[in-house]
């Protein structure tokens, strides 16, 4: 395991703690737009554990988030455009 | 020993940054504002930790892996900010478009 790789993943976890107040406590765009911080930084957080756990099976889960981010922010996108 | 502290150099960096954007998202004022403040996450910290990953491991498959990531991150938040902005205005004003008319009401 690199130790570095594991710190920064973490750092990045409790990074996530003001979006996520955000999303609780914010209007719907503001929590929309913290969503899209949230997964952006999923996918680096994801990376840094298959590189941490030294498991090239695991690289494919950022990848796979990273394609998955675009469909699912369009989504949500839209749909407050024009239904919330 | 020159690897590693080059990548934790670049790991420190990354995580910096996304530090400073999350707080940027937790105190800015409106979604506009913290919209800004995505774009540093979804781009900057991405090819920092690429990097990172370059410089440990070399040329390999995983490197490929995490640069195809990032490739579809670079690619994606563009597109998806600007989206979010539109229906943002959308939501507020009626129409993206400058100089139009404001939607209406729905009737009671």
């Amino acid at each position: 395991m690199v130790l570095g790789f594991t710190a920064a993943a973490i750092a990045m976890l409790i990074s996530l703690i003001p979006a996520g107040i955000v999303i609780a406590r914010g209007d719907l765009p503001s929590a929309v737009v913290a969503y899209q911080f949230i997964t952006a930084v999923m996918v680096m957080v994801l990376a840094l554990l298959a590189q941490a756990f030294q498991r090239s099976s695991l690289f494919e889960l950022p990848v796979l988030l990273a394609l998955l981010m675009f469909g699912g922010g369009m989504v949500f996108v839209r749909a407050m455009e024009r239904w919330l | 020993m020159v690897r590693d502290v080059c990548a934790d150099v670049l790991l420190g960096l990354a995580v910096l940054t996304v530090a400073s954007a999350s707080l940027g998202v937790l105190l800015m004022r409106d979604a506009y504002q913290k919209l800004h403040f995505v774009t540093p996450a979804a781009l900057v910290a991405p090819v920092l930790v690429a990097l990172a990953v370059l410089v440990q491991m070399g040329l390999v498959e995983n490197t490929g892996e995490t640069c195809l990531a990032l490739f579809f991150m670079v690619i994606a938040g563009p597109y998806l900010s600007h989206a979010t902005m539109r229906a943002i205005r959308v939501r507020d004003q009626g129409d993206w478009r400058p100089g139009k008319a404001p939607r209406a009401e729905p009737e009671q």
